[in-house]
């Protein structure tokens, strides 16, 4: 995996706009809509919001503006931005782990996409409120057809496919600007309509209601930790690939720290006003994940006036909030996987695609499997790459040498020296902590004995990948330098 | 349950801290992309550092001049200061002072 030095110029963002609605798209997904509001109301509500917010602005924003740095300072994808800071080598393979998680992740998360493409183009044929519907009926039926599950998978990762070829320019940005302004819209709407409607009050209380004991409880904490590292996409790449388009003269600090940590975690909190003032006005119980989206809300529909329309906006909002991110996954594979080996993008996009297409057929097939990849890479292999990011820019690049080279460049804040030991110690020992939790939690089960090996397997194989890699590399380089021009 | 002050105030206090934050941190970033690309077009190049941040650069390429990125931090240092010495409009709030005192390095 030879950096190809023929290959044309690199792209870059058309847009500071396009720049900042790729980094929302990123980082907002299936959780905003279907974990947060939940997790919020039964967390204390506003005691939980508190916690929330200390823990983005103490982690994710600073987390964020460096892993953005670190690709514009670069300009690469995740492999050879960990090479220019670690040199040629073994200890590259880091990067090679960062690929792996990314890889998985969305080898689970695109059955999923196809679920909310499945939901979403229902509404759009008024299913919901036609009559006789039963909500949950209708998502056993679905589950239970993993043929249609395999070809909503394929249909799905032959969209992402279609737009990556286009380009950064010409794909992601043209679909990102569009696409994450209408799912802010299509809650606002949906909010707006919510609010209302008879019992809209009962919605709001449980998700806004302050019970300060809840600060002194540690499952509050461990949730607001664990919703204010992953659903900013900290540490997955996106940031550093999203980061490594950025133009010359673009800031780093205030659209890729600020504005991303906040802005995502904003779409959470408009979810709960969109969804929860729903729900209770036909005294449903408000749930989490594919039981609030798929059971408690579909059951809603039919019970409110205008529910078919509610239902396409909540929908397609969702389906956007997916499929946005599935696209910035996979880019941080194919911007790596193109620069450090002779394919074109192209080439890259169709090899990257056709790979997670074919692991995620276990997941199309069996949502229990898709829930057991879940756990595992949720709770062990996107904290390992957060690790493996974090640790390159903490301990080996240092935070100091960052900030005043990149961070600090063209900024539109400043950052002084308060961020680098939040770097260098805060990020890292977190990082263990919600790790070490999650394998005590877990000891013993499938799911933690597959995590530790994820653990231990994946830094393996980048550490083999890319110490054959680079050093083929070198030996080709010596090759040619030594046959020179004479 | 109703709407309560306790419950009202958490939600103005949330949408601020969520949205306003959001919003303001949008509002200004295009903002200033705006100015740069205006004062790109203008006169071709702009101070690319703060004086607050230039500073920093220079304490910490004094502290560190054999470390191997100094070079690269030298460059964009100087960099800096050439634009400020040539352009007549300024991204950042340098005073006249401010840039008559910069040296390269």
């Amino acid at each position: 995996m030879a950096a190809n030095e023929a290959q044309t110029a690199r792209e870059e963002w058309g847009t500071r706009f396009g720049f900042l609605m790729a980094m929302v798209g990123g980082m907002v997904g299936a959780g905003n809509i279907w974990r947060f509001p939940y997790v919020m109301g039964d967390n204390g509500g506003g005691a939980f919001v508190l916690a929330f917010l200390v823990l983005l602005f103490l982690l994710a924003v600073p987390g964020l503006m460096a892993e953005v740095a670190l690709g514009r300072y670069t300009n690469k994808g995740v492999i050879g931005a960990f090479r220019e800071v670690l040199g040629p080598g073994g200890m590259v393979g880091l990067g090679v782990v960062v690929l792996l998680v990314n890889i998985a992740l969305m080898s689970y998360y695109a059955p999923l996409i196809g679920w909310t493409l499945y939901y979403a183009a229902h509404s759009l044929l008024f299913t919901f409120t036609s009559s006789g519907f039963e909500a949950e009926p209708f998502m056993n039926a679905f589950f239970g057809n993993p043929a249609l599950m395999i070809g909503l998978h394929t249909l799905v990762i032959a969209s992402v496919a279609g737009i990556l070829t286009l380009g950064i320019r010409r794909g992601v940005e043209r679909i990102v600007v569009v696409a994450v302004p209408a799912l802010v819209a299509s809650l606002a709407v949906m909010t707006a309509y919510g609010l209302t409607l008879d019992g809209a009050a009962d919605g709001l209380a449980f998700a806004f209601t302050i019970d300060w004991a809840y600060l002194t409880y540690s499952s509050t904490w461990i949730e607001a930790l664990g919703q204010a590292l992953f659903s900013t996409g900290l540490g997955w790449g996106i940031a550093l690939t999203v980061g490594s388009y950025l133009r010359e003269y673009d800031d780093v600090p205030l659209g890729g720290g600020v504005f991303t940590a906040i802005g995502e975690s904003s779409v959470g909190i408009l979810a709960a006003l969109a969804i929860f003032p729903i729900v209770f006005s036909v005294g449903v119980e408000p749930d989490a994940g594919a039981g609030l989206a798929f059971v408690s809300l579909v059951q809603v529909f039919p019970e409110i006036p205008l529910g078919g329309i509610v239902a396409i906006l909540f929908f397609l909002g969702f389906f956007i909030a997916t499929f946005t991110s599935g696209l910035l996954i996979t880019e941080v594979s194919v911007t790596t996987v193109s620069e450090e080996t002779r394919f074109d993008r192209t080439q890259t996009v169709l090899g990257i695609c056709g790979l997670i297409w074919l692991l995620g057929l276990p997941s199309a097939y069996s949502t229990e499997f898709l829930d057991f990849a879940d756990f595992l890479f949720g709770s062990w292999g996107l904290p390992l790459a957060t690790l493996a990011i974090i640790l390159v820019i903490g301990w080996v690049m240092g935070p100091e040498r960052l900030r005043v080279l990149a961070v600090n460049r063209n900024a539109g804040i400043h950052i002084s020296s308060w961020w680098d030991p939040v770097i260098k110690y805060v990020i890292p020992a977190v990082m263990l902590f919600i790790m070490g939790y999650y394998a005590v939690d877990e000891f013993g089960s499938p799911e933690m004995i597959g995590g530790m090996l994820v653990i231990v397997l994946f830094p393996l194989i980048g550490y083999g990948i890319m110490s054959v890699a680079d050093r083929s590399a070198a030996e080709r380089e010596t090759t040619e330098v030594t046959g020179g021009d004479d | 349950m109703a709407l309560t002050p306790p419950v009202i105030g958490m939600l103005t206090f949330t949408l601020l801290a969520f949205w306003g934050i959001a919003g303001w941190a949008l509002v200004r970033t295009l903002r200033q992309e705006s100015r740069k690309v205006e004062l790109l077009e203008d006169q071709d190049r702009i101070d690319t550092y703060s004086p607050k941040a230039l500073a920093e650069l220079r304490d910490w390429i004094e502290r560190n001049p054999e470390d191997p990125l100094a070079p690269k931090a030298r460059a964009q240092y100087n960099e800096c200061v050439d634009a400020l010495e040539t352009i007549d409009h300024r991204f950042y709030d340098w005073t006249d002072q401010e840039v008559e005192s910069l040296e390269r390095l």
